[in-house]
């Protein structure tokens, strides 16, 4: 069936009688009345081989021209060719991986098995032009292939596809499969799911199908396993196990827990049904190594039946303070949590370089700075040569004028604070690495600077002389700053994550790329850069142990997602589905016709002209 | 034929012929080639063997031959019947068709005037020789015509009737001589003058005039622009008998395929009369009407 965008343009085919006109008033020949003109058309006959292709032309170019009109005026109508969606276009095909297609279904395969074969089966029944997309949804929605028309590529994709250790999160993996075809009514996006999660995950787009798999399964996970360390006695931790029974009956569940291999605790739970039960023990000795937690039960999902944690070596951050003397700099290092801090007046005869490699961080308070090697300084009412920033004088009674939108400034109050004097810095426009921190109307009073092997934090005047040092900000603003300047976010006491999240991997300085090992052995090398690497490898869950220079860490990696773990189907194609695919099924696509069109009067109007030159070479 | 406004005796003297052609004329002798059965008996001899007294022909005798014919004398010697012929001295009539459909209007001067004077120049050999002279005319069908006339005092009135005549539509060959052959009950020498260029036919008409007993004499009449059309660049050809129309743009070649056309016609047609024993000539317009009479149709068999 036939649409027309503009039927407006139709009256542009009021042109054809206007041709007809004009052909009408063209220059007539001149008319000779002969006795029988039967002679000459025998005679045409032979010239041009019948004198009905010689009418047939010159009748050939009206009609080819009034073809041209008419079809350039169905073409500025802009018609488009309604037609099934089904029929045609381009389809996205969404497959879980998330922990929960890892359920037994059928005789020996998995739901994911069973979602690989539908979605070779809609391979198969891809258009012959239609081109599809795969993409999968765990915890993050990750690209598989562009768009294919080969089939085969699209299969030897499929089969390199794994269900991971990862929570899904299905409403951005089908968001993001919504912005892929957005604009075009002929694309349909096929989620391939267990439909092991909430109903609102469905958008209600009547270009997505829901192809769910899998029966009904029993499962009992662990949901939570973590070791803390007690702040009063460092060589007492705790252990903390949550161990939930998804099925309609009690469920008897033997528990164990191990620490470098040494047998933490084994115990059996009782555990009711849809309900959780929390075990925490407590135990003698310091937490360190890697810690792993089971449940031994036959169930459906075996992937959340261990959990991961590890605790890695405990570094106290060593900060060097180099300072006349200053109290509340040094109050204020000490009272800070595994801080080893220590002064001196000065670097005295020591390379620079080898203390900032021996420190986690330099701190010059009111004395001059050498020009800066690679490591992570403070600079508190001093400026060191070679830095985007230069010293220009000294202001009086600068007003705190404004703060930027660092992570060094977060919750630090500067309201209350007063400034007798301070350096006025003069800084470099071509540099791109500084951030403002605060600053007055005369100069900027604190600056953060990150360059590839220095990360430097500038306070621009006297502790002494302001009364920052009495402002709730300060201890906040020190411990952020060291936080920023050697982060040790990744050193926690359990250093574990969900499967499929990505991790911010503390580099030391100076080292340029970091290696991760995974679970079952695979290494995979990353770049560092800022004193950081980003790993997002982590489907499968683990211990991983990464390196980098001489120091080697570990991390966990866990499901331990209740909602996950719920393997049964919570979504129902509700009312609100239906009434989608409903609307799916007599769903149409528009295809304009007007490029073909165009092309068409295009090549008739060629057609004409050489039937018209044709005509004019032959009479 | 539908007769004009124009008045008889206007269009007669546009038919006037001068005193030197008439002359001319009358020292022509109409001749028929074959038999005819004349009404009455004439001043010519006619090659019938009949009752006539000029010996012509002896032939084997065949039961139902008049007796009295017999040639005793033969019988006598050789022990065999022959019949002794004579020939029989018989008026002819002469039946002059005039083609008159819109054609014949073509050419400087007209087919059609050029028919008309050779019509009334035959008619008034004809008539000088008191032979009988009928004139048809003919276009899609066969019009009123000419009544067999013998005498030369009626020479005025078939001038008349000429004169009165105007062309128009086309040209039904096989429709109306096979009416006129159907019509006419005595047979005699006719003489078709007709350009011949109509919609076909043509020879079935001439084959219905043998088969009515006439002697056929073909006289074709071409204009010279039809010979030599002076035919150039675009033009809009119209039939003057169907209207049909035709764009065409003339150039050398296409006139020359023209003429190749209209060569292999007048070659159908001589050689069709050819085979057919009908005396067939061809004279343009550019030839005066004069000189046709005197110069071509003597060299034919029917006149001396």
């Amino acid at each position: 069936m036939i649409q027309l965008a503009y039927p407006l343009a139709l009256l542009s085919l009021l042109a054809i009688p206007l041709l007809l006109a004009l052909h009408l008033l063209r220059p007539r020949r001149r008319r000779v009345v002969l006795s029988t003109i039967t002679l000459w058309q025998a005679a045409l006959r032979d010239r041009e081989g019948g004198h009905g292709f010689r009418r047939l032309l010159r009748n050939l170019s009206l009609l080819l021209l009034l073809a041209a009109a008419l079809v350039l005026g169905l073409a500025l109508a802009g018609p488009q060719w309604l037609t099934s969606a089904a029929d045609q276009g381009d389809a996205v095909l969404v497959l879980d991986v998330s922990a929960s297609m890892q359920t037994r279904s059928g005789v020996r395969g998995t739901r994911f098995d069973q979602a690989l074969a539908e979605a070779a089966s809609i391979v198969d029944a891809l258009p012959r032009n239609g081109r599809m997309l795969v993409m999968t949804s765990g915890r993050k929605a990750l690209l598989r292939s562009g768009f294919e028309t080969d089939r085969g590529a699209l299969r030897r994709v499929l089969s390199q596809l794994r269900p991971g250790d990862e929570a899904g999160r299905p409403r951005e993996a089908l968001a993001l499969a919504l912005s892929l075809v957005r604009g075009r009514n002929d694309a349909r996006i096929y989620f391939l799911t267990d439909g092991a999660f909430e109903p609102d995950v469905d958008p209600g787009s009547p270009d997505v199908v829901f192809r769910v798999v899998g029966a009904p399964a029993r499962n009992v996970a662990i949901t939570r396993f973590d070791l803390r360390q007690e702040r009063a006695d460092e060589d007492r931790f705790q252990v903390l196990l949550g161990v939930r029974n998804y099925t309609d009956s009690p469920m008897t569940v033997p528990a164990s827990a191990s620490l470098d291999g040494r047998e933490l605790f084994t115990r059996t739970l009782e555990v009711a049904p849809k309900s959780e039960q929390t075990l925490v023990l407590p135990f003698a000795g310091r937490a360190l190594g890697q810690a792993i937690a089971r449940i031994d039960l036959n169930d459906d999902l075996a992937a959340d039946n261990q959990a991961f944690a590890t605790v890695n070596v405990r570094e106290s951050l060593r900060v060097l303070l180099l300072s006349r003397g200053n109290f509340y700099l040094e109050s204020v290092l000490q009272a800070l949590p595994n801080t080893e801090v220590v002064m001196r007046e000065g670097p005295g005869g020591e390379d620079i370089a080898a203390l900032a490699r021996s420190h986690d961080v330099v701190v010059f308070d009111g004395i001059a700075a050498p020009e800066l090697p690679p490591g992570n300084f403070l600079l508190v009412d001093t400026v060191a040569p070679g830095l985007p920033f230069s010293d220009a004088g000294r202001v009086t009674q600068p007003s705190i004028l404004g703060s930027g939108p660092s992570a060094l400034m977060r919750n630090v109050d500067l309201a209350a604070v007063r400034i007798d004097e301070a350096r006025r810095v003069q800084l470099d426009p071509r540099t791109s690495a500084l951030q403002r921190l605060f600053w007055s109307a005369q100069t900027d009073l604190a600056l953060a600077l990150i360059d590839e092997s220095r990360k430097l934090v500038y306070l621009g005047f006297d502790l002494a002389e302001s009364n920052l040092p009495r402002q709730a900000a300060f201890p906040l603003f020190v411990s952020q700053t060291l936080e920023w300047l050697r982060p040790r976010g990744e050193e926690r006491l359990a250093n574990h994550v969900e499967a499929g999240s990505t991790l911010s991997l503390y580099v030391p300085v100076g080292e340029a790329q970091v290696t991760v090992h995974g679970p079952s052995g695979q290494e995979q090398t990353l770049q560092a850069k800022d004193g950081a690497a980003f790993f997002d490898a982590t489907a499968a869950a683990g211990i991983y142990r990464y390196g980098a220079g001489d120091t080697t860490r570990l991390f966990a990696v866990s499901l331990a997602d209740a909602r996950e773990s719920d393997v049964n189907r919570r979504w129902t194609p509700g009312e609100r589905r239906q009434q989608a695919e409903a609307a799916r099924s007599g769903a149409q696509s528009l295809l304009p016709l007007w490029p073909y069109l165009l092309m068409a009067a295009m090549v008739l109007l060629v057609l004409e002209w050489c039937v018209w030159a044709g005509s004019r070479s032959n009479a | 034929m539908a007769m004009t406004p124009r008045t008889a005796s206007h269009a007669a003297r546009e038919l006037v012929f001068d005193d030197a052609f008439l002359h001319k004329l009358e020292q022509l002798e109409l001749l028929a080639r074959k038999i005819f059965r004349g009404l009455l008996r004439g001043e010519r001899t006619t090659s019938r063997r009949g009752r006539g007294l000029e010996f012509s022909d002896f032939r084997h005798y065949w039961p139902g031959d008049d007796f009295r014919h017999i040639d005793w004398n033969i019988f006598s010697r050789l022990d065999q019947l022959f019949l002794k012929l004579h020939a029989s001295e018989e008026d002819v009539t002469l039946h002059l068709i005039v083609d008159t459909s819109a054609s014949m209007a073509f050419g400087e001067p007209s087919k059609f005037d050029h028919a008309r004077r050779l019509a009334a120049a035959l008619g008034y050999i004809a008539l000088n020789n008191l032979d009988r002279v009928a004139v048809s005319a003919f276009a899609e069908t066969l019009g009123a015509g000419f009544p067999p006339t013998k005498s030369r005092q009626h020479l005025a009135r078939l001038l008349a009737y000429l004169a009165n005549l105007t062309c128009a539509g086309s040209t039904r060959f096989g429709t109306a001589l096979r009416d006129f052959a159907a019509r006419t009950r005595s047979p005699g020498l006719v003489i078709l003058i007709s350009d011949l260029l109509g919609l076909g036919q043509t020879q079935d008409g001439i084959e219905a005039l043998r088969h009515g007993g006439h002697d056929v004499v073909v006289i074709q009449l071409l204009a010279e622009a039809e010979i030599e059309p002076p035919l150039d660049g675009a033009l809009q050809l119209v039939d003057a008998e169907t209207g049909e129309e035709l764009e065409v743009t003339v150039d050398l070649e296409l006139r020359r395929r023209y003429q190749q056309r209209l060569e292999q016609q007048l070659q159908e047609i001589e050689s069709f009369c050819r085979r057919r024993g009908v005396e067939y000539f061809r004279a343009s317009t550019a030839i005066g009407f004069e000189d046709v009479v005197l110069k071509y149709l003597r060299q034919g068999t029917h006149l001396r």
